[in-house]
């Protein structure tokens, strides 16, 4: 099962990059445009061919892809334009931020949904339940950047609790307190952009688990009701959870992007949005393909989490 | 319950829809003629929902903002539904390895971020409208397809189709005649559960600045636009766009989860008979 | 002596949710049913899918929907008597159910959770209603009265065979020493050997101490094992038909739907009855059974005639009276 899904992760990975090129290649956009800057308007005719044919730019789309893909092998990203440095620098720099801020809002968004969901579902009707469903569909109507911004405004602003830009306040040094501080807001605005989906799914399978017959027979043996929801109904209603956070992965990282974007955090999701704006193609490129490969991964890792937590599909090979 | 919903979700939707046809409409008024001596003004009899860092009346901007982005989002469903109806329907009607091979690249466009390819495509095609479309179409189509694919691989079975099959129609002419009108209902339901995905994505481009360009107005540029007034105490400026978008997305999910029960309901009748 | 457990006129009513231009209908699962279970005898209660009988045992567990109307009584021997169909919804679930009243479900397979193994579930049972013995071993041994090898248990449910997995629901149901065991169609599904090895299972059960009812629609089973059942109850839309010990209902039944019923199986001739059991929402007046059936016998309008219908050893039948008790 494994090797299939790593059989079906490179050609999804190979497409992805031939399509940006090819996309690259289409588009009226001349990439000496965003080499030069402000200087392609000044720059002869000659100095501009002269150029084209060092970047390698004259030459058909699929030689550049081809190139790029070699250099890539050999571990040569090459080198960002809007961040002034060599690609890999830039992703040593904001790669562990990136990390930190999708690591501690899964975990917030996944606490919360085991927690809540399965208290909607064993009390259901009752005020908490009455109180979190519609507030988990409201959120579903939500874009992620609605939340950030609204959280800026309440609780950066208008109570002015919490600091909404960046990893540090100006001048500070980095800290942990400083960063944990800055990390308040993106974390729980990211946590929160995903926690509908996954409450509201625990909670649906969870009450679907409640009366499926292996929970009825745990409760008719005379268990403690408080037994038969975590030890019966929940184990069998975790199974569509974890190949959902498999599933919702891409969202993550959709949600990471606006996140980051909003709240200035100098993390990767915020490069993919500078390299697009500035049209950094060496980084876009490298940052799509590295997005890709990082859902592909957590895909397979919910796959395999799920054969691990189900005994039958592990015997059925 | 589902009918319930499908009236207050259309009831919802036709009013933000009169909204956004009539205001700008009866305003009389250029949502993008500026006026710095108005700018960023509270909510009052003059400015209903404020006025912008440029002075921009936000009553009529929103209106204008969810009029394009509702426009862009019916284009794209329009568009994703009808590239995921042939492509679910070939699929299923073709079989064999051209089915196999179209659900792993189903798969495979479902294994990337969705905004992540709309961010590359945009930026290459900088400002272009037919981009954005383009790379909202292009990357939604892929839950039509497998609605319609397995619609179409249950409905292969029934007596009418075979009686069909038996009376010398060929495969394309099945497929045209029978198979796909019956699948319609479920791919119109898909596609009215995307219209919700084609507005954020659209306005989470122009939130990035990556989408329209700023003077025209759309819910993502308006919000983009609410991003630097906020830090200025503007809290209208992302209200009003934010509940257009909002009460959108919902009413429009509210018709669409309406739609599929009363889809699904006498599916479920027949299956029990 | 008194019996383990002494059910009086439980009946059990759903209410049907109110349709537009319809008149508000009740679904009767159970009319009146009387018995009482004796400590080591196995009451045998049979009846046709859908006479009521599975939702008894649920009614008994308190385990019916909310919307579940239950009148009449089932009082619990022991210190103290318990009526489990009127004590507090807390008494039963931590003193009564799978403590003093066990069940055995039906499908056994499916009532397992299927992401954990036999043994954390037997053991997890032992645990919380028999606090202070040594789980693991109380699983083993529990495990080899039901004719399980202790290594059996540290299966998945779904690696275990039907047979397997039945003898594990039964050690579930004897994880709390229970006075009484209910068995709901235990054999359903299953092939005639295994069908009769659970029988046998059941008949240990009661021959260890237990009160044992045992809800079957499988009337043929019963024949082929006579040992298993001392006393049966006929059941049919709702009501009991006849009842007495086992033997003496099978060799001559008093009813005409007993009658039929036997006649039904391959020994008695394999004649089909004609018609179909009510639906349980439009019961007729008198005898269902003979509303079915107005040919079939004589009928005088659905009384039962007997005033002992529960004490073991009596028989009694609906619509007939009986000149001679036997026994």
């Amino acid at each position: 099962m494994a090797r299939r899904r790593l059989l079906f992760a490179v050609p999804v990975v190979l497409a992805v990059s031939v399509g940006v090129f090819a996309a690259a290649a289409a588009s009226p956009f001349d990439p000496l445009a965003g080499y030069l800057g402000d200087r392609y308007l000044t720059a002869s005719q000659e100095a501009q061919a002269k150029l084209a044919e060092q970047l390698g730019t004259d030459r058909p789309w699929f030689e550049q892809y081809l190139s790029w893909l070699g250099h890539l092998v050999t571990g040569d990203l090459g080198t960002s334009r809007s961040f002034g440095q060599p690609v890999a620098d830039v992703l040593a720099e904001r790669l562990p931020w990136t990390l930190l801020l999708v690591a501690v809002s899964l975990v917030i968004a996944v606490v919360l949904a085991l927690g809540l969901g399965t208290w909607t579902a064993a009390r259901r009707g009752g005020w908490v339940d009455r109180l979190v469903t519609p507030g988990c569909l409201l959120l579903q109507g939500l874009p992620p950047f609605v939340v950030a911004l609204g959280a800026v405004a309440l609780f950066g602003i208008g109570l002015a609790w919490l600091p909404v830009a960046g990893l540090t306040d100006a001048g500070a040094d980095l800290s942990v307190g400083q960063v944990a501080r800055h990390l308040v807001l993106p974390a729980l605005v990211l946590a929160l952009s995903q926690l509908p989906w996954l409450l509201l799914n625990v909670r649906q399978s969870l009450l679907r688990a409640l009366t499926e017959d292996h929970v009825t027979g745990a409760r008719s043996r005379g268990l403690a009701e408080r037994t038969v929801v975590a030890r019966h109904a929940l184990p069998t209603a975790l199974l569509p959870f974890v190949t959902l956070l498999g599933a919702r992965l891409p969202e993550l990282v959709v949600g990471a992007v606006l996140v980051e974007e909003v709240f200035s955090w100098p993390g990767l999701a915020q490069a993919v949005v500078t390299s697009a704006t500035e049209l950094d193609f060496p980084l876009l490129a490298f940052l799509t393909l590295l997005t890709t490969v990082a859902v592909l991964v957590g895909s397979l890792i919910a796959d395999v989490a799920y054969v691990l937590l189900d005994p039958r599909v592990a015997a059925d090979g | 319950m589902g009918d319930r919903r499908l009236v207050v979700g259309v009831t919802v939707l036709a009013g933000l829809a009169a909204y956004a046809v009539l205001v700008p409409w009866v305003a009389g008024v250029d949502d993008r003629v500026t006026d710095f001596a108005a700018a960023r003004q509270a909510p009052s009899w003059a400015h209903l929902f404020g006025t912008d860092s440029a002075g921009r009346d936000l009553f009529v901007r929103t209106a204008a903002g969810l009029r394009v982005s509702l426009l862009i989002a019916a284009v794209c469903a329009v568009l994703s539904t009808v590239i995921g109806a042939l492509v679910g329907a070939l699929s299923a009607v073709a079989g064999g390895w051209v089915d196999r091979l179209t659900m792993r690249v189903v798969d495979g466009v479902n294994a990337v971020p969705h905004l992540l390819l709309g961010i590359v495509l945009v930026a290459l095609f900088r400002g272009s409208l037919v981009a954005i479309i383009a790379s909202i179409a292009l990357t939604h189509w892929t839950q039509v397809a497998r609605i319609v694919r397995s619609e179409v691989l249950s409905l292969r079975d029934r007596p009418h189709v075979d009686a069909a099959v038996l009376g010398g129609a060929t495969r394309w002419r099945v497929v045209h005649r029978h198979l796909l009108p019956a699948a319609l209902p479920q791919a119109l339901v898909a596609a009215v559960l995307l219209l919700p995905h084609a507005v954020w994505h659209e306005s989470t481009l122009s939130f990035l600045g990556l989408g329209l360009p700023p003077h025209r107005a759309s819910l993502g540029t308006l919000l983009e636009e609410a991003r630097s007034s906020l830090l200025l105490g503007g809290w209208w400026t992302l209200v009003f766009p934010a509940l257009g978008l909002v009460l959108a997305t919902l009413a429009v999910a509210a018709v669409g989860s309406g739609l599929r029960d009363r889809v699904a309901l006498p599916r479920r009748a027949e299956a029990t008979l | 002596m008194t019996p383990a457990l002494s059910v009086r006129d439980l009946t059990v009513r759903f209410p049907l949710a109110a349709r537009r231009r319809a008149p508000r209908r009740v679904v009767h699962a159970a009319t009146d049913v009387s018995f009482d279970l004796h400590a080591g005898r196995v009451l045998a209660l049979v009846g046709e899918s859908g006479c009521g009988k599975s939702v008894l045992a649920s009614a008994l567990l308190r385990l019916l929907p909310g919307n579940a109307v239950v009148t009449g009584s089932a009082v619990l021997a022991g210190s103290p008597p318990v009526d489990v169909l009127t004590a507090d919804e807390r008494v039963v679930g931590r003193q009564v159910r799978g403590r003093r009243l066990a069940l055995v479900p039906q499908s056994a397979a499916t009532s397992l959770t299927p992401v954990r193994t036999a043994r954390s579930q037997l053991e997890e049972a032992v645990c919380e209603l028999a606090p202070g013995t040594d789980p693991r071993a109380r699983a083993d041994e529990l495990a080899e009265r039901v004719g399980l090898a202790p290594r059996d248990l540290d299966l998945f449910p779904h690696e275990l065979s039907g047979g397997m997995a039945q003898r594990v629901v039964v050690a579930l149901a004897l994880a709390g020493g229970p006075a009484v065991v209910l068995a709901d169609e235990p054999t359903a599904g299953l092939d005639r050997p295994l069908a009769n090895r659970t029988l046998q299972l059941l008949r240990e059960v009661a021959d260890a101490g237990c009160a044992v009812l045992l809800i079957t629609h499988d009337l043929g089973g019963l024949l082929r094992a006579p040992e298993v059942a001392d006393d049966l109850a006929v059941m049919y839309a709702s009501r009991l038909m006849e009842t007495g010990p086992a033997a003496a209902v099978l060799a001559a039944p008093a009813h005409d739907y007993t009658r039929d019923l036997l006649g039904a199986l391959p020994a008695g001739g394999l004649v089909p009855i004609p018609g179909h059991p009510p639906e349980l929402t439009d019961l007729p007046a008198g005898c269902a059974y003979h509303a079915r059936r107005p040919d079939a016998g004589r009928c005088d309008g659905g009384a039962l005639h007997t005033a002992a219908l529960h004490t073991g050893g009596v028989r009694s039948a609906r619509c007939r009276p009986l000149a001679v008790a036997l026994c």
